[in-house]
């Protein structure tokens, strides 16, 4: 019985130091918390909501991130997919120098890359564009769309892709019709970590969007001004955790299997 | 046994073209651009390594140093033993686990620019929760001027931010654990100490690894969420390597920051290949 009683003493500080912020952030989203005709400060309203319903610059910006998230997403595992299959299934010239380019360009950090990114996609006019945002993140999601996939499909015997051939399977149309289904769960945890990965990247986000195309991450930072409408900023953090929270939703059966590169 | 055949490297063609676009070509115009002194795009000079003279002798340059290694220790030392003990904690809970995990995973979701104003707000001492429970006690948190305070502040958000990677990654490792070795383990009489360092900690290694290469590359250049808290600040205390970088790209220095950029890549580099080199990486690939 002690040794429960610990667990649950733990993991209940664990749960209020992980949700206090998040607490605080979401209280005050339903706070009104400027001087305002009628209300007093700190009354319990849905103005900020309704604000941000209505000023056509926020309610853009949640649009411009699931854009460029969403293609994001589907590049890796459009690209991915095919590299994960040749690493998992064979050997080649490069192979291992290849998986640890993938880790150092995973590892490099945002800030290195980004003065020439930005003139470089200024040159091919991909600035300004959910393009470039969804192109540029690859840069360390696509390495790890490669090692989830690749995990999962190294865990598929071989047999069933010489099945699949032998009955007549192209490799393009083994790969849509039968690969994927086989290992669906995996490209679920990829997209999962695709999806947060770039959601929450700010550095390449900030750069890309000089003029337009500005991501929910920056439409925040643009809120905070001479008199910052603190109650409005996190009614919009509340509003950008949503898709993260569904997202982890959506894989917790997986989630503690998902990451291990090489378990 | 994997087949030896080239033309597997037609599946790698899109990968590798992306990766080239935006990793190869950036990363070989930086290594370009340090050894010039561009004024302005039209106006480049050829210096050759001055900029990296200049950089590695600065004190400058040493203090940022010193101060991201210490946060990075400081970082991996509290969040690794902590967050291996909450996965150790978890494991045999059950369907509680999962509970945990998708809690401790909720920050991960965080945009980063979101993270140090989160913080700001929960220790404002008039209108946080945090801040009025630390009045309350009589406890003054002066995370503006006092660096001690700056970097607790630091730590404590930055574990906040990234434990739920270290009890994720390591409750993967322990889950794979069969149940026979703990029976053996305890039919042999072993200590807690011996099963942790024999059976659990082998298992681990490995996305433990991981854990120790991510959280040591990310706390070394931690940029965003140090900036919003106190810009370096205060009187430089922590000013880290990522800052003194974006300031130079602030301020236009392009062939300087671009000299920068080379040696903090040179730094991650080597670490990684210490870490493919002393995680046998590559051996099990060999094996595989």
């Amino acid at each position: 019985m002690r040794g429960v009683a610990v667990k649950l003493a733990v993991f209940g500080a664990l749960a209020a130091f992980i949700l206090l912020p998040l607490v605080q952030t979401f209280l005050l989203s339903f706070m009104s918390t400027l001087p305002r005709d009628g209300m007093v400060e700190g009354e319990w309203t849905l103005i900020n909501y309704r604000n941000i319903m209505a000023d056509p610059d926020l309610t853009g910006s949640i649009i411009n991130s699931l854009i460029y998230v969403s293609l994001n997403v589907a590049l890796c595992i459009g690209a991915g997919l095919p590299a994960a299959y040749a690493l998992a299934r064979n050997r080649f010239v490069g192979d291992r120098h290849f998986l640890f380019l993938l880790l150092a360009f995973r590892v490099t950090p945002p800030v290195v890359l980004s003065l020439p990114i930005f003139i470089l996609f200024a040159n091919v006019g991909l600035v300004n564009t959910p393009v470039g945002i969804a192109l540029v993140h690859c840069l360390f999601n696509l390495p790890i769309a490669i090692w989830i996939l690749e995990s999962f499909i190294s865990a598929v015997p071989k047999e069933f892709d010489e099945t699949a051939f032998i009955d007549g399977h192209s490799l393009p149309s083994f790969m849509l019709r039968q690969l994927i289904p086989a290992i669906a769960p995996g490209i679920g945890v990829a997209a999962f970590f695709c999806f947060i990965f770039s959601w929450v990247e700010v550095v390449f986000a900030r750069i890309l969007t000089v003029t337009a195309g500005k991501p929910i991450t920056m439409a925040i930072n643009a809120l905070f001004g001479f008199q910052t409408d603190i109650g409005l900023v996190m009614a919009m953090t509340v509003v950008s955790l949503l898709p993260g929270v569904g997202m982890i939703w959506f894989v917790r059966k997986h989630i503690a299997r998902g990451f291990v590169m090489r378990a | 046994m994997k087949a030896y055949r080239n033309d597997a490297w037609l599946l790698m063609l899109p990968a590798a073209a992306v990766m080239a676009f935006v990793g190869v070509i950036p990363l070989v115009a930086v290594f370009n651009y340090a050894l010039h002194d561009i004024f302005s795009l039209q106006d480049v000079h050829w210096v050759g390594v001055e900029w990296y003279e200049e950089i590695v002798t600065s004190s400058r340059f040493h203090g940022s140093l010193a101060r991201s290694l210490l946060f990075s220790a400081v970082v991996l030392l509290v969040q690794v033993p902590l967050g291996v003990g909450l996965a150790l904690l978890l494991r045999g809970t059950g369907r509680w686990a999962v509970g945990v995990l998708m809690l401790v995973a909720l920050p991960l979701v965080v945009p980063w620019n979101m993270i140090g104003m989160m913080w700001l707000g929960l220790i404002n001492p008039e209108t946080g929760i945090a801040g009025q429970a630390l009045v309350a006690a009589g406890i003054g948190f002066d995370w503006k001027f006092t660096a001690l305070h700056t970097w607790i502040l630091l730590v404590v958000m930055d574990t906040w931010h990234w434990i739920g990677l270290v009890v994720i990654l390591a409750y993967a490792g322990l889950s794979g654990i069969s149940p026979d070795y703990y029976r053996a383990a305890a039919i042999d009489g072993a200590s807690r100490v011996a099963v942790f360092r024999f059976i659990e900690l082998p298992k681990i290694a490995g996305p433990l690894g991981i854990v120790l290469l991510l959280r040591f590359v990310d706390s070394f250049m931690i940029y965003t969420e140090a900036f919003a808290i106190n810009a370096g600040g205060p009187d430089m205390a922590t000013h880290f390597l990522a800052i003194d970088l974006g300031e130079e790209i602030k301020g236009f220095s392009y062939g300087s920051a671009a000299a920068r950029s080379m040696v903090y890549f040179l730094i991650v580099i080597t670490v990684v290949w210490a870490f493919v080199r002393i995680s046998g990486l590559s051996r099990q690939e060999d094996a595989a």
